[in-house]
C-alpha cells in the first residue's frame, strides 16, 4: 500500500521523465531557507501543541483551532519542501541533460580527434616527401641548403607534433571514458532525488492524514464530554 | 559600408568554420599541396615559374595554416563553455532539511497515544471506548508516518551517497579535460609555430632558386651560366598581400553565396597584372526583386596601381559610360576575394554592390 502510494505520487510528480519545473524560479538557497522557517515555526507550534491542549476544555473552540494550527503549519513546511525539491529536482536533471550531451559531442570531438591525428600523419609523410625532393635539389643548386635547413627544422616540427597529438588523442578517449562512466552517475543521482522527492509527498500526506485523526479526536473529546454532561443533568433532575 | 564588410566577413567566416569545420581546413591543406606540387623538385632546375610557384606556395600555406587556426580555436571555444559543467559542483538537495525533531515528534506523539489507548483499555464506558477507537486511528496514522519518516529518512541519505559520488567522478573528469585543454593549447601553440616556419621556408626558397650559383658537380662554369635562368621577379609589386590573391579568374558561388545589398545571380571578374598595374573587368547579373525594374546587368572595367594596402582600391567605368569605384579585399581564406563597388547613379541602374567570390 506505501509503496503503491510512493509510486503513485512518484509517477505523479515525475511522470514520463518531465523535468519538475521550478514554480517561482527561485534560487535553492532562498527555498531551502523558506524550507528551515517553516519547519522551525511548525516544530514551534507541534511540540508543545498537547500540553497547549491539555489546558483547554475540550469544547472550548481553541483546542480544534491549536489543531488546525499545527496541521496548516505542517503544510506549509511540508509545500516549501516539496517546492525545494522540485527546484533541486529541476537543476539537477538539466545538469544531467547536460552532462549527456557533453558526452554526445566529447565523443565526437574523440572522433575528430583521432582524424586531426591522421591530418598530422599526412603532413609528416607530406614534408619527408618535400624533404628528399629538396635534397635532391641541393646536389643541383648549393643555395637551396639554407632552405633545406629550415624545411629540416619544420619536419621536425610536425614529427614532435604528431609525437604530441597521439598523447592528445589518448588522453581525449581516457577523459571521454571518464564522462562516460560520469553519466550514469548523474542518472543515478536524479534517481535518488526523484526517490526523495517521492517519499517527501509521501511523509506529506501521513503528516495530513494524522492532524486529521488528531482533529477527529479532538471532536470526539468533546462530543463525549457533551453527552456526559447531559447525562450527568439529566440524572440530577 | 565598412560596417557591413565587416559583417560580411564575420558571416562568411562564421560559416566556413560553423558549416565545415575540418573539412575547411582539409580542402585549404589540399590546395596547398596542389600549389606546392614537385616545388622541391623542380627547385634545382628552378627559374621564375618556381618563384612565383613558391610564392603560391607560402599564400596557400597562410590560407590553410589560418583557416586551420580559427577552427582550432573556435573549437576549443565551444570546448571551454561545453566543459563548464564539469567546473561546478553537481546539485544535490540539502540533507539538512531532515532533521532527527521530525522522527522524534512524531516517535513521542506515538508513545503519548499509544499509552492512552493502553489506559482505556479496560474501560467498558461508551463514550470511552469512542474515544479510544479513534486514539486508535491516530496510532494507525502515526505508525504509518513514522514508516514514511524512515522512508525519507533512507531516501536523503541516499541522494547524499550519490551525490558524493557524482562529485567525486566529476572532480575525477573535470581534471582529465583540464588536462586535455592544456595540451590542445600546446599543439595549437606548435601549430603557429610551424605557420610561421613554412612563411620563412618560402621566402627562403624562392631567394634560393634566385641566386645563380654553381653546382656542387664537376660541371663547367660556362654551362652553368647558359642554363640558370635569370632571377626571376618575385611579387615585384608594394602590395603586403600576395598578387595572387587578386590576380585571376573569379566568380560568384552558385550556392550558399555572401553577399550585402543587391543579391548577384552570376559574377566573373577577371583581373592581370603587370609591373604594379592591375587591369580588370567585372561582368555581373544581379537578381531582380519585385517592384524593381532596375537593369540586372552590370559592366565594367577598372584599373589601377596595386597599392601597399591589403585592399585594393581602383576607378571603374561601367559599359554605360558611369563612373565609380572597385574595393577588392582578400578573404578569410586564400581563394576567396570580396568585391565591393559603388558607380555614380544613372536611371535604372544598380550603382553599387558588396559580395565575395571564389577564385577558379
Amino acid at each position: 500500500m506505501k509503496c503503491a502510494l510512493g509510486i503513485l505520487l512518484c509517477a505523479a510528480a515525475f511522470g514520463q521523465d518531465v523535468v519538475p519545473s521550478n514554480p517561482a524560479g527561485t534560487d535553492l538557497a532562498t527555498l531551502e531557507q523558506t524550507v528551515q522557517k517553516r519547519h522551525a515555526e511548525w516544530e514551534a507550534l507541534a511540540r508543545d501543541m498537547n500540553d497547549r491542549m491539555a489546558r483547554i476544555l475540550p469544547c472550548d473552540p481553541r483546542a480544534l483551532t491549536a489543531v488546525a494550527e499545527v496541521s496548516r503549519a505542517s503544510e506549509a513546511r511540508l509545500a516549501a519542501l516539496s517546492d525545494y525539491l522540485r527546484a533541486v529536482s529541476a537543476k539537477a536533471f538539466a545538469e544531467t541533460a547536460e552532462a549527456r550531451n557533453l558526452l554526445v559531442t566529447e565523443e565526437r570531438q574523440a572522433v575528430e580527434s583521432r582524424l586531426q591525428r591522421a591530418d598530422a600523419g599526412q603532413e609528416q609523410t607530406a614534408v619527408d616527401i618535400q624533404s628528399d625532393a629538396l635534397a635532391q635539389s641541393v646536389k643541383q643548386r648549393t643555395s637551396l641548403e639554407a632552405p633545406q635547413k629550415l624545411l629540416a627544422q619544420i619536419a621536425a616540427m610536425i614529427h614532435q607534433r604528431a609525437t604530441s597529438m597521439e598523447q592528445q588523442t589518448g588522453s581525449a578517449e581516457a577523459a571521454v571514458g571518464l564522462l562516460r562512466d560520469l553519466v550514469p552517475k548523474f542518472e543515478a543521482r536524479d534517481a535518488a532525488l526523484r526517490e526523495e522527492f517521492a517519499a517527501a509527498e509521501s511523509e506529506r500526506a501521513r503528516w495530513n492524514g494524522y492532524y486529521a485523526a488528531r482533529k477527529s479526536r479532538a471532536q470526539i473529546e468533546c462530543t463525549i464530554t457533551q453527552i456526559g454532561a447531559s447525562q450527568s443533568k439529566g440524572s440530577k433532575q | 559600408m565598412r560596417y557591413s564588410r565587416s559583417l560580411l566577413l564575420v558571416c562568411f567566416a562564421a560559416g566556413l568554420i560553423g558549416q565545415t569545420g575540418r573539412d575547411a581546413y582539409r580542402q585549404a591543406y589540399d590546395v596547398w599541396q596542389q600549389a606546392q606540387a614537385n616545388l622541391e623538385r623542380d627547385a634545382g632546375k628552378g627559374a621564375a615559374p618556381q618563384v612565383a610557384q613558391a610564392d603560391r606556395s607560402a599564400a596557400a600555406a597562410v590560407a590553410f595554416q589560418s583557416t586551420r587556426m580559427a577552427y582550432l580555436k573556435s573549437s576549443a571555444e565551444s570546448a571551454v563553455q561545453r566543459r563548464r559543467i564539469l567546473q561546478t559542483p553537481v546539485t544535490r538537495s540539502s540533507p539538512d532539511l531532515m532533521p532527527p525533531a521530525v522522527a522524534n515528534l512524531a516517535a513521542a506523539e506515538l508513545q503519548t497515544v499509544t499509552r492512552a489507548i493502553d489506559k482505556f483499555a479496560a474501560d467498558k464506558d461508551r463514550g470511552i471506548q469512542q474515544l479510544r477507537q479513534s486514539m486508535e486511528r491516530e496510532k494507525v496514522a502515526l505508525a504509518a508516518l513514522t514508516d514514511t519518516i524512515k522512508t525519507r529518512q533512507k531516501a536523503v541519505a541516499a541522494t547524499s551517497t550519490a551525490s558524493a559520488t557524482l562529485e567525486q567522478a566529476r572532480g575525477k573528469a573535470a581534471a582529465a579535460f583540464a588536462e586535455q585543454t592544456s595540451q590542445f593549447s600546446q599543439t595549437v601553440a606548435q601549430m603557429d609555430a610551424e605557420g610561421a616556419a613554412w612563411t620563412a621556408y618560402y621566402s627562403k626558397l624562392a631567394d634560393a632558386i634566385q641566386i645563380a650559383n654553381a653546382p656542387p658537380s664537376p660541371a663547367p662554369a660556362v654551362e652553368i651560366s647558359t642554363n640558370t635562368p635569370p632571377p626571376a621577379p618575385r611579387n615585384a609589386s608594394v602590395s603586403p598581400v600576395p598578387l595572387v590573391r587578386y590576380v585571376g579568374t573569379w566568380s560568384y558561388p552558385a550556392v550558399n553565396g555572401i553577399f550585402h545589398g543587391a543579391q548577384p545571380e552570376s559574377v566573373a571578374l577577371e583581373i592581370q597584372e603587370q609591373n604594379g598595374h592591375v587591369n580588370g573587368t567585372v561582368d555581373a547579373k544581379f537578381k531582380r526583386s519585385p517592384g524593381n525594374a532596375n537593369d540586372p546587368m552590370v559592366r565594367f572595367k577598372f584599373t589601377g596601381d596595386i597599392t601597399a594596402t591589403p585592399t585594393q582600391k581602383f576607378t571603374l567605368m561601367t559599359s554605360d559610360g558611369a563612373a565609380g569605384v572597385i574595393e577588392l579585399i582578400p578573404g578569410p581564406a586564400f581563394n576567396l576575394l570580396e568585391v565591393n563597388f559603388q558607380t555614380d547613379p544613372q536611371p535604372n541602374k544598380i550603382r553599387s554592390g558588396n559580395f565575395i567570390l571564389m577564385k577558379k
